[in-house]
This record gives structure tokens, C-alpha cells and sequence, in this order.
């Protein structure tokens, strides 16, 4: 009852937040995004078509009304038709979000996990050639552009230039096999870059808690290591940890990457969106804003509700 | 003991949240064991497959594809050749140019769609051209092709005022029966038939546009000879339309020549009917380096665009001829030539600073300027920098590529001579402190700011001050087209790529009431000019059009509005198993239903 209590307190205080997003998010779509106008124009345009385009995207309504219309989808989840290819929003986000979380999410967990058990081992050895090594390679992940290690990956392990083990680009998944032949490199990638962000912002959370009151009496117990870390300090370390992931997830869900899409030709959400913030495509943009901002929300609360079952003397109240 | 606990739970968290991804980014796959599947590339993607918003060539790619037109382009013979494609022939034409009248084939079917009543496509008929054409005149459909007919078939504009209704004729744009079309013009358009080529003149099924409504645009449903299985923002998907007709190529009459062809092994073709794959995918690759790789892999795309970063690394000559180093001739086809486009700057004649000045004192001035400026310009270290020096460059608006160009017109207006610019300007009575400010507009990207950086380097040595030289950059290009169709932009950089062969798709740029924001982005308005574009307008080729068509070229020219010109080489690359000659320039993707490959996937 208190946890039912608790989440619709915050579904209900979760409003104001989507309002503030989307209202911004809106105001700098409709005055400084591009105008999709004049890429919907023909060679030759005439006075007459740009309005009649205009009118057709709905740019010569008030601001108002086209926020609450925007609204109003949100409520619906009906986002209506892209302005670019004119399938539906709801379509398109049902086919790509699927992808890109097939694409991102590896990636995601391993470098997660390896950043957590790397963090460990640096902090357990802190100040130690093993810490000095793990943060060197982290800095050397989080120093490299995003980009190069992309194309170094996909060069060393997919062109015939490198071992050609794995396809260039492509995602013709049909069975598991066909899925870590295609998500291998790009998991791979990600993981290279992420592991340096995760790996030092979990070994200073986990160095934190290595200096507290309750991990020295452990020590002084005898308490085997593995235990010490995993029982001990890890378990006290979960709430930053979650807060991190958490609010990840949101962005891995809705985001993808475009820069794994479009550099293995793969059909996810990212390079929709990328495309949509370049050519101004508002419904795509109103939808991938808008879930965001719910996606948020969603989060925040199960975020406190993590907490609590991590740590029981947090209260919902 | 902990560790083993903590990590059995994880893994097999792991292998679950594995499983349901697995799920969620799968689907059934195709069986294409024993098909025939080509895999091209292009380095930009289509957004709209609705004939009418085929606006790019890479939408034309899949349109004339999935859909037949009336006319279509020879396979092989250049300069291009127009031939029936729907169309039983060439059309019949009245005396006074006015009257086209076009029988098409018979027999031929939409291919199956939910579209249709049981699902079964059917025949195609005079009718749904009629329909077709109407839909760009119907503002609901957001068609970007009515301006190739704005004004020229009978009866449409008023059509269009009356609100669109497709029950209602058109008087210039008739089914005369099953099989016939009639369309009437206001007056002679020798081009009628080079657009009835384009993508925008498919035809499409009024129960596919119906049934599907917006979505139409992403489920076309056409008669050509592949239908589509997939499409979304990497690539598209086309499998055999196994209702196509059985039309075998006649080599001799698409214009094959042994010397240019026979090294490609296109003769292979001759009898064969066409679609020559079973699958037919067309790959997005904006990334050029991820292109190559892909194609260089050998199982991946088979078809790819060299980027121009790695030309000195695939080529060992590139001057007199293209020639491919070894390791790279034996493994691939190469195919090099000048575009069917041009890049080119221009001056907003609107804009009193620079343009047409009431005053014409001042108008003398800006003149001298323009043509100063023009000097400053150097096309040969443009090309240089940014062309890998395989450029074409020529003097005006008409270009190589068209019957009309003329080799032996003076290259005066595309030498670099700053000293001569300099001169102007000081004999036009401009100093360093009267001087406008320029602004130069381009979209944001990194070419486009090193274009500018060296074009202000370029003015600085005939002393045009640095800080009145300013970078406009857009952020999209819709917002630049924007700015342009607004007139606000001193100096536009730009490329026009030739929807048809005919020198008259480019002097239609600089036609005084094509102004912004109609395609006359220079707003150029020369009277003399006009008078000419309009007689020429309505002339069929002949040497007497190609003169006037010069003379038009001049006057340009002279008037120093313009920047012009450089058409840009392009090299494109193939497998040694597909046969092909492959084209890109003229429509975009007429040639695919001709490619073939030499053996079915195992």
C-alpha cells in the first residue's frame, strides 16, 4: 500500500517534469529547429506552396494550440505521421527501438559489469601498479573519440584489410547466431569506451565506501575478501551505482547510437532521430522527446524503489 | 561462496535479458538460398517513395523500380536516348506541338497488394497516368514534382482551384480510352517527354494510395519490376515483381558498342528478360570509409562510389585516364565521368549591395565588383583542393554533359586573375572602406567552411578586407534553402544536378519570373534573356536553339551574376561477378533492372 501510495505521489508529481520538458523541448523545435518547409519544397516553388506546406505541418497555428495538440499525443501515444517519410511515428518507433536495444544493450551490461569488477579490483588494490594500470586504461578509453575506436574496430575485425571475421554492416538477424555475428563489433566498441567513464566513476564510489567504519570492523573480523567486497562494499556502494544505470536506461532505450548505426548500417532509433533533429521532422522528435521525459519519470520512481529494497532504512515516505 | 551466488543470479539474469533481446531485434528472415541478389550502394537515402516527393536521385533509385513510367532512357546509349517504357511508342505530337497523344501497353498489372480487392493487382491503365499526374497538383500530397507541368497542361491550374477533386477532368489531361492518353498543352514543351521519365511521372494505383493512405509514401504498390520488401533508413529491399512483362533486351537497340561495353561483359545480357536478379538491395552508406570496407569485403555491397580520400590509393592514374592499380583492376570493374551537374556560385542580383541597383552609377559599380570577384575566383586550385584535379571546368551554365555545350566558348570567365580584379575594383571608384560586406551562406559542415575559408583568401588578394567576408552557416539545409527562397543571402553556393539531357533545365535558373522563391535562386532578370528563354521555350532541338541557348549563356556571363562552372568526375566501382554499366546521373537507377550477377547465392 505504501509503495502503491508512493508511485502515484510520484506519477502525479511527475507532470510538472514532462510539462517543463516538453515545453522547452517544443519552444526550441518551433523557433530554432529547422523548417521543414523548405526541404518539402519542389524545384521551382511558388508563394502559394510554401504555404500550403506550411499549413500542412501546422506552422500557422499559435503556439498554444499546436502544444496542447502535442500534448494531447502524448496522453494518446498517437504521434501521428512523419513529416519526412510519412509512415507512421508509432510504426517506426516499434521497428527501430527493438534494434537499437538488441544493439545498445550488450554493450551496456557488459560495460557495466566489467566497469564494476574492474572498479573493485582498482579500489581493492588501490594505489598499487594493478589500480595504476586499470585507471591508465580507463583514461586511454575515456581519451580515444568515440568515433576512432569505431572505425579501428570495425577495420581490425570486419574489413578484409584486418581479420574479416565479422560483417561490416548489416542486420540480417534472424537467429542467435546471426545476432553476435552482427552486435559483436559494436559491443566491442562500446564497451571499450565505456568502461573508462564506468571504471573510475565506480572505483570512486567504491573507495568511498572502502574507508568506512563497517568495512574496517570486516577486516578486523577476518572477512575473506570476495566477501568483503561483495557483501560489504559493494552492496552499500548500489545506491549511486543504480543511480547511474538507472538514468541511463532512458537514453539507451529511446536514443540509440547513431554513430553503431549508421557506421554498421544498422536500422535502429538513433539514426531516426539523428535524421529527424536535422531535418526538423517534429512528430518523430515530439515522440522521442516526449517518451523521454516519461521514460525519465518511469525511473525517477523506480529509482526510490530500487533504493529501498538495496538499502531497507530508506523510506518511501 | 558469495562470488558463485552473486554470479550464477547474473548470468542467468543475462542469459534471460539475452533471449528477450534476441526476440525483440529478430524477424523472419527470407529464404534467398538459389537467388540472384545484387547489392548496390548510394551514399544518401531516400525519405519518401511516393513518386510524387521523388525528388532526389536516391528516391528515383527505388520509384522507377517499383513503378513504371511512360519513358524511360536507353540502357546504354550516351547521350542518353529516350524509349517507350509503357508507353507502345514515342508520342504522337499535333502539328502545332500542342497535342501528345500516348498509347500504352496492354496487359500490364499493378503487382498483388492487400490494396486491391482479393488482393490481386490489376491492369494498368491510361487512367492511372491521369490520376497519377493529378496527385502533384493536389496540395494534400505535398508532391514536389508539379513544377516540371506548373503552367503547361491545360485546364490544371483551374483544376487545382477548384479544389483538387479528382472526379472532375482535366481538360488537358484525358484517358481517352483504356489504353490512350491525351494531354494538352498552353503551349509547346519539347521537354514534355524527358519528364515523363522522371519518377514523378510514375504511375501509381489510386486503391494503394487510397487503402494506405499517408503511409503510401513507405508501402509502394507499382507495375515495375521489382516490388518492395523492405525499406527503412540503411537500405531498401526489392524482390522480383514476377508479373513483369517479358520484354528480352535487344542490345543493338539500347545502344551497346562493343568498345566501350564489351569490357564489362554486357553482351552476357543480350535475349535475357528483365529483372535480371531475384533481390535487388539497395544500401544507404552515407559513411564513406564504412562504403569501402563493405565493398571491399567481397560478400557484402558489390557496387560503391569511390571516396575521394582514397583515390590516390586505387588509382595509378588519373590524368589523361582513370586507371586502377592492379590489385584493385583485378577484382573490380571501374567506370569514371563527368557528372551530370555542375557547382557553382551566385551572386543575389535582388540585393542592392551587390545585384540591380536603381542608381546606375552604383549598378555600374556592382557589376565591376561581381567580375572582380569573379576573377579572385580560382577554379583550377578549387579543383585541386577538392576534386582531387579531375574536374571538369567550363565557362557559364550550360555544361558538358548537354548536346548544347560549347567547347570552344572563351574560358575568360573561369580564369583566376586577381591582379585584373583588382583593377576593377579600383577603377569602379571601391575601397577597402566602401566596400559591402559579404556574407557568404552554405550549410554547416566542414567542405563548406574550407570552400569559404578559401574563397575569402582568394578575395583577400584582390584586397577585399577579411572581416567583410562573413560565414552565414545553416544548420540544415532546409534552413539554408529557407534563406535562399527568402532572397537573404549576398553570395549561394550551390549544385544543380540536370533532371533531364537539355541545356534548358539549367537556363530555366536564371529566367527572370523563376525568381526566388522559384528556382532562379540568383534572381537574375535580364530582359533580353527572358525574351530568349521564352522563344527557346518553345522550339523543338535544332541548331537554332542551340544558338540562342548560347547566346543566353553569354548574356550570363557577361553580366558577371554567376561563378560557373565545374562539373565534378565521378568514379564508380563494381564486382567482377555483376554485369552492369552503371548510371547515376540522368532520373537515378534506370539501369538496375538490367544488372546481373553471375551467381545465385549458395
Amino acid at each position: 500500500m505504501e509503495m502503491l501510495q508512493y508511485v502515484l505521489r510520484k506519477c502525479i508529481t511527475g507532470i510538472p517534469l514532462i510539462i517543463g520538458v516538453t515545453l522547452i523541448s517544443f519552444l526550441l523545435m518551433v523557433y530554432f529547429g529547422p523548417d521543414k518547409t523548405y526541404e518539402l519544397l519542389g524545384k521551382n516553388a511558388t508563394e502559394e506552396q510554401i504555404q500550403e506546406i506550411r499549413h500542412q505541418l501546422g506552422y500557422d497555428k499559435p503556439f498554444v494550440s499546436r502544444y496542447l495538440e502535442y500534448m494531447k499525443e502524448l496522453v494518446t501515444f498517437d504521434f501521428g505521421y512523419s513529416d519526412s517519410t510519412g509512415e507512421r511515428v508509432s510504426s517506426i518507433l516499434k521497428r527501430t527501438v527493438p534494434i537499437s536495444l538488441a544493439l545498445i544493450t550488450p554493450g551496456f551490461v557488459l560495460g557495466n559489469l566489467l566497469g564494476i569488477a574492474l572498479a573493485l579490483v582498482a579500489a581493492y588494490h588501490r594505489g598499487r601498479w594493478l589500480d595504476k594500470f586499470i585507471m591508465g586504461g580507463s583514461v586511454v578509453g575515456m581519451s580515444v573519440s568515440f568515433l576512432i575506436v569505431i572505425i579501428t574496430f570495425q577495420v581490425l575485425l570486419s574489413s578484409n584489410d584486418g581479420l574479416g571475421w565479422f560483417p561490416v554492416r548489416g542486420w540480417n538477424v534472424y537467429n542467435f547466431w546471426d545476432y553476435l555475428h552482427y552486435v559483436t563489433v559494436p559491443t566491442l566498441a562500446t564497451v571499450f569506451v565505456a568502461l573508462g567513464y564506468n571504471t573510475r566513476f565506480y572505483r570512486a564510489v567504491i573507495v568511498e565506501e572502502m574507508g568506512r567504519d563497517h568495512v574496517r570492523t570486516a577486516k578486523a573480523f577476518g572477512t575473506p575478501p570476495g566477501e568483503l567486497l561483495f557483501k560489504h562494499i559493494l552492496k552499500n556502494a548500489m545506491i549511486p551505482i543504480i543511480t547511474r544505470i538507472m538514468f541511463s536506461i532512458p537514453l539507451v532505450v529511446i536514443s540509440g547510437s547513431l554513430l553503431l548505426e549508421s557506421y554498421f548500417g544498422i536500422p535502429g532509433v538513433g539514426l531516426v532521430t539523428y535524421d529527424a533533429i536535422t531535418s526538423g521532422d517534429q512528430p518523430i522528435l515530439k515522440a522521442v522527446v516526449g517518451i523521454t521525459a516519461v521514460l525519465f519519470v518511469v525511473v525517477l520512481i523506480l529509482n526510490d524503489i530500487f533504493y529501498k529494497l538495496v538499502d531497507p532504512r530508506v523510506s518511501l515516505k | 561462496m558469495v562470488f558463485r551466488h552473486f554470479m550464477s543470479k547474473r548470468i542467468s539474469g543475462l542469459l534471460i535479458l539475452l533471449s528477450i533481446l534476441l526476440a525483440a531485434g529478430c524477424s523472419d528472415g527470407p529464404d534467398t538460398n538459389g537467388m540472384k541478389i545484387y547489392r548496390h550502394s548510394l551514399k544518401g537515402a531516400p525519405s519518401s517513395l511516393d513518386p510524387v516527393q521523388a525528388a532526389t536521385v536516391y528516391a528515383n533509385h527505388v520509384v522507377v523500380n517499383v513503378y513504371d513510367t511512360l519513358y524511360s532512357y536507353k540502357y546504354l546509349a550516351r547521350p542518353y536516348q529516350i524509349k517507350p517504357n509503357l508507353a507502345m511508342g514515342l508520342p504522337e505530337i499535333s502539328v502545332d506541338g500542342l497535342t501528345y497523344t500516348i498509347h500504352i501497353k496492354k496487359g500490364v498489372e499493378f503487382t498483388d497488394d492487400p490494396a486491391f480487392p482479393n488482393g490481386k493487382g490489376r491492369e494498368v491503365s491510361a487512367a492511372d497516368f491521369v490520376y497519377s499526374l493529378k496527385r502533384h497538383f493536389d496540395p494534400k500530397t505535398r508532391a514536389q514534382g508539379s513544377w516540371l507541368w506548373a503552367g503547361r497542361i491545360k485546364g490544371m491550374a483551374e483544376w487545382k482551384k477548384a479544389g483538387s477533386d479528382y472526379d472532375k477532368e482535366v481538360e488537358g489531361l484525358k484517358a481517352l480510352d483504356r489504353y490512350t492518353i491525351q494531354i494538352i498543352l498552353n503551349k509547346p514543351f519539347p521537354q514534355l517527354v524527358h519528364t515523363l521519365a522522371q519518377g514523378y511521372a510514375a504511375i501509381v494505383p489510386k486503391e494503394a494510395v487510397e487503402h494506405y493512405g499517408r503511409e503510401f509514401s513507405v508501402r509502394p504498390v507499382g507495375s515495375g519490376p521489382f516490388r518492395l520488401q523492405r525499406f527503412d533508413s540503411v537500405g531498401v529491399a526489392l524482390v522480383r515483381n514476377p508479373k513483369f512483362r517479358q520484354e528480352p533486351i535487344d542490345l543493338a537497340y539500347e545502344g551497346y558498342d562493343e568498345t566501350i561495353h564489351g569490357q564489362y561483359g554486357i553482351h552476357e545480357i543480350e535475349g535475357k528478360i528483365p529483372p535480371l536478379v531475384d533481390r535487388l538491395e539497395i544500401h544507404f552508406v552515407k559513411e564513406s570509409l564504412s562504403r569501402w570496407n563493405s565493398f571491399t569485403k567481397g560478400n557484402e555491397i558489390q557496387y560503391a562510389e569511390i571516396p575521394k580520400e582514397l583515390l590516390d590509393d586505387v588509382l595509378s592514374e588519373k590524368k589523361p585516364d582513370l586507371i586502377m592499380k592492379p590489385e584493385y583492376a583485378q577484382r573490380f570493374f571501374m567506370i569514371g565521368g563527368i557528372e551530370n551537374a555542375f557547382v557553382f556560385s551566385t551572386f543575389n542580383m535582388r540585393d542592392a549591395e551587390i545585384g540591380y541597383n536603381p542608381d546606375p552609377q552604383r549598378e555600374k559599380m556592382n557589376r565591376a565588383l561581381r567580375c572582380a570577384i569573379r576573377y579572385a575566383f580560382d577554379w583550377k586550385e578549387r579543383n585541386r583542393t577538392f576534386y582531387s584535379d579531375i574536374g571538369f571546368i567550363f565557362p557559364g551554365i550550360i555544361p558538358p554533359v548537354v548536346p548544347e555545350y560549347d567547347p570552344d566558348l572563351s574560358s575568360a570567365s573561369v580564369e583566376h586573375n586577381p591582379e585584373k580584379g583588382q583593377k576593377l575594383l579600383q577603377e569602379a571608384g571601391w575601397t577597402a572602406d566602401n566596400l559591402p560586406t559579404l556574407d557568404y551562406g552554405a550549410v554547416a559542415d566542414v567542405q563548406y567552411r574550407q570552400f569559404f575559408e578559401q574563397y575569402r583568401g582568394w578575395l583577400a588578394k584582390i584586397g577585399y578586407p577579411k572581416k567583410k567576408v562573413v560565414y552565414n552557416s545553416f544548420a540544415s539545409f532546409g534552413d539554408y534553402n529557407k534563406a535562399i527562397k527568402q532572397a537573404k543571402i549576398k553570395i549561394i553556393s550551390m549544385a544543380w544536378a540536370l533532371d533531364y539531357p537539355d541545356a534548358e533545365n539549367t537556363l530555366q535558373l536564371f529566367y527572370g519570373p523563376n525568381g526566388a522563391p522559384g528556382s532562379n535562386s540568383t534572381n537574375f532578370n535580364d530582359p533580353e534573356f527572358n525574351r530568349l528563354y521564352e522563344l527557346t521555350s518553345v522550339m523543338q532541338p535544332s541548331p537554332e536553339r542551340t544558338r540562342l541557348y548560347r547566346k543566353m549563356n553569354q548574356i550570363v556571363i557577361d553580366s558577371c551574376a554567376i561563378i560557373s562552372g565545374l562539373s565534378r568526375t565521378r568514379i564508380f566501382m563494381w564486382h567482377k561477378d555483376v554485369v552492369s554499366f552503371p548510371n547515376e546521373d540522368i532520373v537515378g537507377g534506370f539501369h538496375l533492372k538490367y544488372v546481373d550477377v553471375k551467381e545465385a547465392q549458395k
